[in-house]
């Protein structure tokens, strides 16, 4: 069995060939699936270090950026051991970068810190209508909704995005919250949200708060 | 003289104190928006006006009445449909609100670095700008030739019009001329050229631990080619080539200081021994980059974006002109006496000691993201309070060409740039006077074409 401890202090680390290293060797032993869910969970664990060090100014978003392909590199290595069987999701949450942006570096680091974190995500891309958003809520009911976006014209997306889930009667059941570049408090009140950030790790904390 | 005429003096005047290490009477105004906040305060569709810029000209004028500032209140635009969608851009699309802007997009594959680095302006014009511009595809080359030039035209003929329309307006309300952004040339730090169109975002970010080695090279590679993008034809102690600096807040100190400044430093440095000013767009937080900006040139035009004002004025106040750090997000939430207090606030900061210009940390892009009256507000509490009391003193550092020494760098090689030298081997019988006429054709090409890739 893989020294779990070892493996996420690995994936904290980001030593990639030394994490899909260690991930390869386990895959091939043969393991059952409860082990490989407790490989999944080690590297998880590493994710969280990873935010850690972005909140004290040790990594920057380039190596979020490279955290989260680490991570999908590592989940990729597991899936034949991995089974079909789907763990408990901490919550669920819909982000989108709101119509008229077309950015979407900050969101991608978003989704895949929220996932290692277990969250189940519903990614509705780019440039995304409050209808989008007003659908989707409804379909499938998350605990959450996300808004991303960079340019100073995404928060009139933004308030527009909450408005319309207010209109849809949807706003009272889930929380918003928003991120990017121009976010700020005094927009998030304007807007209607219940958080900002424009930092990815702290933006999970506040999910995680949520959910609990 | 007329008021135009004496208002425009005057501006020159405080632009030109800031740029000389003077007092000037007063901190100068440097407040600009571009063609789409100008189209929608004039109530024309955004896209619309986007197609004819022509079509602003009479709302730009109704901006420059309404706020106050002392450089155009039209700047202009940077992006436009015409020369993007007519060669099919990848790298600047139009949003579903009209807005153009650049998403993340990959030009360069890993595997492409090898040629990068030994064919650097090759690699962009054969691999990289087909990638991002479909419509100059390389195994269709009477259909990319044409695409290539319609392009091209649209470019040359919209800047035309958006710059007829700034000149008039400077002229009829006594702006300072100084130019627009692009004037004194408009280039991109080495490893910022290498991130936002050939690699990405994300694939930088990637090679950064994967291929150290590679990024490097490339980095030095392109150097030659960003360097000559940036180089204006005249120099002048009033004009400034500009750089919007983007991945450096994104990375580790580790990787900033092996990576992305070396080549940065000696960009700045080599246009300082030049005589050449630059002008860089810090954007998001520098603050922990500070002691590397102290090692610019004396007299580089540092603008912010976010940060700690009285940091970066204690530590580079007296060596550079600073600008920025207003934030413009508080026009559309502020009330007016909460914008005014910011101004004060930051300007009581700032100007102390000269060498700042007043401006927000970045601009808005739609009218929306702002209150009019607030802005108004603004501006006009500036002119009124930021005044000083001794104009004409001395201000700081002196910026001396001769400090700067350093070994021109390699000249861009390649099959697809012409030098004159190279052009007479081949056709003798030219005459001399053809010189200035084909050289400067192919430099517009060779600028144009990596203005395709910034």
């Amino acid at each position: 069995m893989v020294d779990l401890k070892a493996l996420t202090d690995s994936v904290g680390e980001l030593d990639e060939e030394r994490v899909l290293n260690v991930l390869e060797d386990f895959v091939a032993s043969s393991p059952s699936e409860e082990e490989a869910q407790k490989v999944v969970a080690a590297c998880q664990s590493g994710m969280a270090i990873v935010g850690d060090l972005y909140e004290k100014g040790e990594y920057f978003v380039g190596d979020l950026i490279f955290a989260g392909e680490l991570l999908t590199n590592a989940i990729n290595t597991l899936k034949p051991v991995l089974g079909s069987s789907s763990s408990q999701k901490a919550g669920k949450i819909i982000i989108g970068t709101v119509a008229g942006d077309l950015h979407d570096i900050g969101k991608n680091i978003f989704k895949s810190m929220s996932e290692a974190a277990g969250f189940e995500v519903i990614d509705l891309g780019i440039d995304q209508p409050a209808s989008a958003f007003v659908e989707k809520v409804k379909q499938v009911k998350p605990d959450i909704v996300g808004m991303s976006g960079v340019l100073t014209l995404a928060l009139e997306a933004m308030k527009e995005t909450v408005d319309a889930l207010k209109e849809a009667g949807l706003r009272d059941s889930i929380k918003v919250i928003i991120g990017g570049n121009p976010v700020t408090k005094e927009a998030c009140e304007q807007i209607g949200a219940d958080a900002f950030t424009t930092n990815a790790a702290e933006g999970v904390k506040i999910i995680q708060g949520w959910v609990k | 003289m007329s008021d135009a005429k004496a208002l425009q003096q005057e501006r020159t005047e405080i632009f030109q104190d800031v740029y000389d290490n003077k007092i000037p009477k007063r901190v100068p105004i440097n407040i600009a928006m571009g063609l789409e906040p100008t189209a929608q305060f004039g109530g024309i569709d955004m896209t619309s006006a986007q197609w004819k810029p022509s079509m602003v000209a009479e709302a730009a004028d109704k901006l420059c009445q309404t706020v106050f500032s002392d450089v155009c209140v039209f700047s202009g635009s940077l992006r436009l449909p015409s020369f993007y969608q007519s060669v099919d851009s990848q790298s600047f699309v139009m949003g579903s609100n009209g807005f153009i802007q650049h998403p993340e997009v990959i030009g360069m594959d890993p595997e492409d670095y090898d040629y990068l680095i030994e064919k650097p302006y090759d690699c962009l014009l054969e691999r990289v700008i087909p990638r991002q511009y479909k419509a100059l595809d390389i195994n269709d080359p009477i259909r990319m030739a044409i695409n290539l030039t319609k392009s091209f035209t649209a470019y040359n003929n919209d800047m035309m019009e958006l710059g007829m329309i700034r000149n008039k307006l400077v002229e009829k309300y006594g702006y300072y001329p100084g130019g627009p952004i692009t004037a004194g040339g408009f280039t991109e730090a080495a490893f910022d050229f290498l991130a936002d169109q050939l690699r990405s975002f994300r694939g930088v970010s990637m090679d950064v631990r994967r291929m150290r080695d590679k990024v490097k090279a490339a980095c030095e590679a392109l150097y030659p080619i960003v360097f000559k993008k940036g180089l204006p034809s005249s120099v002048s102690n009033y004009t400034h080539v500009f750089f919007p600096l983007h991945m450096p807040t994104f990375m580790r100190e580790k990787d900033f200081a092996e990576l992305w400044w070396p080549t940065f430093k000696r960009h700045l440095e080599e246009y300082a021994s030049l005589g050449v000013h630059s002008r860089i767009f810090c954007e998001d937080n520098w603050d922990r980059y500070v002691d590397y900006l102290y090692e610019l040139p004396t007299d580089t035009y540092l603008y912010f974006e976010y940060g700690t004002p009285k940091l970066i004025k204690e530590k580079l106040g007296k060596k550079f002109i600073l600008s920025g750090f207003y934030p413009v997000g508080l026009l559309k939430t502020g009330t007016k006496q909460q914008v005014i207090d910011k101004a004060k606030e930051i300007i009581d900061i700032m100007a102390p000691g000269g060498k700042y210009i007043f401006t927000w940390d970045k601009n808005p892009l739609t009218i929306n993201d702002i209150n009019i009256d607030n802005l108004v507000a603004l501006t006009d509490f500036v002119r009124d309070y930021a005044v000083y009391q001794n104009p004409g003193q001395k201000a700081g550092m002196e910026f001396n060409t001769e400090d700067y020494k350093i070994a021109p760098s390699k000249k861009l090689e390649s099959k697809y740039f012409t030098t004159w030298d190279q052009f007479k081997s081949s056709h003798p019988e030219v005459s001399d006077l053809g010189e200035p006429k084909l050289q400067g054709l192919e430099e517009r090409v060779f600028q144009f074409l990596m203005y395709l890739l910034l």
